[in-house]
């Protein structure tokens, strides 16, 4: 078929003399729903931020769509259509929610360093805004102050300005993380909503979610991914169990 | 020969009366991420207060007690001012010590008047040392080196061999960590902010006698003291000291070759145009080196920035 | 805050071009500055409403760094001040090289040579926020000030470079002889420039500048350079002090290393940061208020700069929003309706805060003339009454008033916060 959407081949990192990544080969097909899961500590988070050119790679290489991509600047990367959201709410708390969304969009929608706009005379913008703040269900907080907002609503604005510039590969770090269970549900149907025919990368904890949400579930366990395969053949995977879900199931009860 | 020894002591001097200012500024820096902006004010205040006590006993109790008045009121500064602002973040808190730098010189001003202070060196200090090839060396400024040399030592003492000092190291290289570790921050900051403080008043102590006690002190080296410690590396000790020393010397040496840069633009093949006063460079051949002493160090920090950004000894980015 | 709010309701999509309450403002400012100099027409006047237009300018082009972009700059008056001194050269350069420069567009120039300088120096010091962006703004602000002193050719050294501005070409008659001429040249750059700027923070870019300021690690995953972005708000500032640069050139018709030095990139981040750093209006309230001030101020007291010194920190601990932040509080109370509440505890309050801030400005001007008046100068005189001020009496007065007012305002504040605390309540939505 196509390229892989994201393809990683021996990647390689190390704080110092600690190697948190110890050369993981991945590949992410286009249009999957794919889950990264592992303990703590097991380096989601830092495969995250490689990928996204938030840390530089030590080693091996890192493709989207077929093009090297390793080491280049969050921004070069974003402008190639990856997207992503963070671990810890990472919004603009002091604009409303609606400049939120929008500032999602300045740069795909082509206005860049644009100063010659004025971005309230642009019809285009605020119909598109509004309609992905219809997405996300959030218009009747359109004109509040995204730091006002609950939890939940600011992680709901944040997989919305995460998905506004339209990238085809949507990277999300923990979405449901420190949820209640229903509004981890409200979350899981939100972005089983918002990624329809896109690619999605997920870290996540909850395995409810991962089972409900993936086509794909890679297991990073120190630096290496022991198994990549579909839910069920994971879930039966003897390794895995042995690392990981075992242990955590137990610990979820 | 000779005037380049003379020199080399007479930088030796201010290089490391700045590395006693940086040395505080660099401890602030690093435990509370705030660029103390006042700093070389609290050196005034260090000036002032010994002048002040030294009317009534002499110098020498000044030499003590004046830099713990300046911790004081450093450490009160940081519990009152820069706490209540911390809160709006970093930026706040530069603008913060920024006008509490114009406040101390306006109070300066207001209890002690716009002129020079009769702040002299101890007579017991005034002679001279030694003579190099006819100049005078005073006493006074081998004093300088010691008091600096022994502050320094006892730093770098308390920071490698005590507790404060391993949790002082720590912060330096993570800061985030230590806070999360139960120390009492708020009282470790304000006891860095009284030290920090402390040591840029003893520095006014004994430099108030020989650079001049006058409300303009701390704007002369307020600027060099940042330059300084950008040069080194925001956060370096070791930095702070290296970028100390290579200004004081750089800068001594500057002000002692009267060579006109013309000459050295002639003397490397370029050739004096005929009608100087209109050129709009004319400027390039009639000036010294001495006159451009002062713009060094701000020249020198442009360059190291260009091409090391985070300075000579930096690691972090901030 | 409310400013934000302000700017969402104008997005709504219905809206027609231009509102009528969004040209209100500056039809009002436009009207204002217009019929300014007939109410005021003494010469001083004239001097300090040409003053204060320069510092609004200065004051917003500094803001969209300090506000918009959130950069600390400790040396912009560079950028003024290179301006000016092109400028100043123009001048020269129409008076005695036959330059044909019509002396209204004199600004638009020195706007293009901040604009440039800024290109230059911003193209390294803006890699960087924060304390290092500041760092690097007060080594190239001093490094160019102390320049100007040696580099007589182009600065003129410590007497700085005059010029003439009646020498060139007439425009539409005016020689700008007379210094009303200027002002009104000053009040239209005034509005020209305050107009762009407001523009400019509702461009993409100046929207993106907020961004970067709040969060540039989530402006960067966006597909901004956080680094790019600075630059550009960077560069538009340098353009709009250039500007105020050109203006202060044609105004005082001389530039000295004082427009380039610390002292002066200090006083519009004081300027800047009284007015409040948050808001459009916030950096011409401050230039307003600060101009004032120090004019007033000057004239009765010396110890002026304590004052303002005093008053810079304390707004800095109590107030970081600035004058106009302390405006804006009130305007949540104002939409409740509950803004009457406030009114009796405000009254209550007025008396003794203006009778402790005066006993103690008060205290320091007798204790300051105690000490500095020459001796057998004993006599001063405050608020019109003579008295000495080596005299136990005065000081004895001036004591009890500031702590008579001082306790007053600490009975009566639980109170005003109660009322504070009332009139903020919303009720809660059920």
């Amino acid at each position: 078929m196509n390229k892989p959407a994201i393809e990683l081949q021996n990647l390689r990192k190390s704080f110092g003399l600690a190697e948190i990544i110890r050369g993981v080969d991945l590949n992410v097909v286009k249009g999957e729903r794919h889950a990264i899961i592992g303990p703590n500590g097991a380096g989601k988070s830092t495969l995250f931020n490689l990928i996204t050119g938030k840390l530089r790679v030590s080693g091996g290489s890192i493709k989207m769509h077929g093009e090297p991509v390793e080491n280049l600047k969050p921004f070069d990367i974003s402008r190639r259509g990856l997207s992503r959201s963070f671990q810890i709410t990472n919004i603009f708390p002091k604009m409303t929610v609606f400049e939120n969304i929008r500032c999602g969009l300045l740069w795909t929608m082509g206005y860049k360093y644009s100063f010659w706009t004025l971005v309230n005379r642009q019809p285009r913008l605020t119909e598109r805004t509004d309609e992905i703040l219809e997405q996300i269900n959030m218009s009747s907080k359109r004109n509040d102050i995204a730091g006002v907002l609950t939890y939940a609503e600011q992680r709901a604005l944040e997989i919305g300005i995460t998905i506004a510039g339209g990238a085809d590969i949507i990277m999300l770090d923990e979405p449901t993380a420190g949820m209640s269970h229903s509004e981890t549900d409200y979350m899981v149907e939100l972005i089983r909503g918002v990624t329809e025919n896109k690619t999605l990368v997920m870290v996540e904890h909850d395995m409810g979610v991962v089972f409900d949400l993936a086509d794909i579930i890679s297991v990073l366990v120190y630096g290496e991914i022991i198994a990549s395969d579909t839910p069920e053949n994971v879930r039966a995977d003897a390794k895995v169990q042995e690392a990981y879900l075992g242990s955590a199931a137990d610990a979820e009860h | 020969m000779e005037l380049f020894f003379v020199n080399i002591l007479d930088g030796l001097v201010t290089g490391l009366l700045l590395f006693m200012l940086c040395s505080g500024l660099t401890l602030i820096f690093s435990m509370m991420g705030v660029l103390n902006f006042a700093h070389a004010s609290f050196y005034m205040l260090g000036a002032y207060f010994a002048y002040k006590i030294s009317t009534y006993t002499g110098f020498w109790p000044g030499l003590v007690i004046a830099p713990v008045l300046v911790g004081i009121a450093g450490a009160l500064v940081e519990r009152y001012g820069l706490r209540r602002v911390h809160q709006y973040g970093h930026v706040p808190e530069l603008i913060f010590t920024f006008g509490l730098a114009l406040l101390i010189e306006e109070v300066v001003q207001f209890f002690f008047g716009k002129n020079q202070m009769a702040y002299d060196e101890p007579h017991i200090l005034d002679f001279t040392a030694f003579t190099i090839a006819g100049n005078a060396f005073p006493a006074y400024k081998v004093f300088m080196i010691f008091m600096a040399m022994a502050v320094f030592l006892v730093l770098l003492y308390i920071l490698t061999r005590t507790r404060v000092g391993m949790i002082i190291q720590a912060a330096l290289s993570y800061p985030n960590t230590v806070q999360n570790l139960g120390h009492n921050v708020p009282l470790v900051f304000m006891g860095v902010f009284g030290v920090g403080t402390a040591l840029a008043g003893l520095a006014g102590v004994i430099a108030g006698p020989v650079l001049g006690t006058f409300p303009g002190m701390a704007a002369v080296l307020g600027s060099i003291v940042f330059v300084t410690i950008v040069i080194g590396g925001l956060g370096s000790l070791w930095g702070a000291l290296v970028a100390s020393l290579l200004i004081g010397w750089l800068q001594t040496f500057a002000a002692s070759y009267n060579i006109v840069i013309g000459d050295v633009l002639m003397s490397i093949g370029f050739s004096k145009p005929v009608n100087i006063d209109d050129g709009a460079f004319r400027d390039l051949w009639t000036l010294t080196v001495s006159q451009i002493g002062p713009i060094l160090p701000f020249l020198l920090m442009v360059l190291v920035l260009a091409i090391r950004p985070q300075g000579l000894f930096g690691k972090r980015e901030t | 805050m409310s400013v934000v709010k302000k700017v969402s309701a104008e997005s709504n999509t219905t809206a027609p071009w231009i509102s009528a309450s969004q040209i209100t403002p500056w039809i009002l400012a436009i009207v204002f500055l217009l019929i300014l100099p007939l109410i005021f027409t003494s010469g001083s006047a004239l001097t300090i409403m040409n003053q204060m237009a320069i510092t609004i300018i200065f004051a917003l082009a500094y803001n969209m760094l300090l506000g918009q972009g959130g950069m600390l700059s400790f040396g912009h008056a560079v950028y003024m001040g290179i301006g000016g001194f092109f400028c100043v050269h123009l001048m020269n350069m129409i008076e005695y090289d036959n330059l044909w420069l019509p002396l209204p567009f004199l600004p638009l120039f020195g706007g293009l040579f901040g604009l440039i300088s800024a290109m230059f120096i911003g193209s390294f010091s803006t890699s960087r926020a924060g304390t290092v962006f500041a760092m690097i703004s007060l080594g190239v602000g001093e490094l160019i000030a102390a320049s100007s002193i040696i580099v007589v050719a182009f600065f003129g050294g410590e007497e700085g470079i005059g010029g003439d501005r009646t020498m060139g070409p007439s425009t539409f008659g005016l020689d700008f002889a007379s210094q009303i001429e200027v002002y009104y040249l000053t009040a239209t750059w005034l509005v020209i420039s305050a107009l762009a700027m407001f523009l400019f923070s509702r461009t993409p870019i100046g929207r993106i500048a907020n961004a970067v300021r709040d969060n540039e690690e989530r402006a960067e995953f966006l597909g901004y350079s956080q680094r790019n972005v600075r630059f550009i708000s960077f560069c538009a500032s340098g353009f709009f002090a250039g500007i105020a640069g050109g203006l202060f050139a044609i105004n005082y018709e001389i530039l000295t290393e004082e427009n380039l030095n610390l002292a002066t990139s200090g006083s519009i981040l004081l300027i800047t940061f009284l007015g409040g750093v948050g808001f459009f209006v916030g950096p011409i309230i401050g230039a307003i208020v600060f101009t004032l001030l120090q004019t007033v101020l000057s004239l009765y007291t010396e110890i002026w700069q304590l004052y303002l010194g005093t008053l810079f920190v304390l707004t800095v601990m109590f107030f970081p929003f600035g004058l106009t932040g302390l405006i804006a509080i009130h305007l949540q109370p104002y939409k409740l309706g509950k803004i009457s509440i406030l009114f009796r505890p405000y009254l209550h309050m007025v008396v003794p805060a203006v009778v402790c801030v005066l006993s103690l400005s008060s205290l320091l001007e007798i204790a300051f003339h105690a000490k500095h008046a020459a001796i057998g100068e004993e006599q001063m005189s405050l608020f019109g009454i003579g008295f000495n001020s080596h005299s136990f009496l005065p000081w004895m007065i001036v004591i009890v008033l500031s702590i008579g007012s001082g306790w007053m305002i600490r009975r009566i504040a639980p109170g005003l916060n109660e009322s504070w605390d009332e009139a903020n309540y919303v009720e809660p939505r059920v």
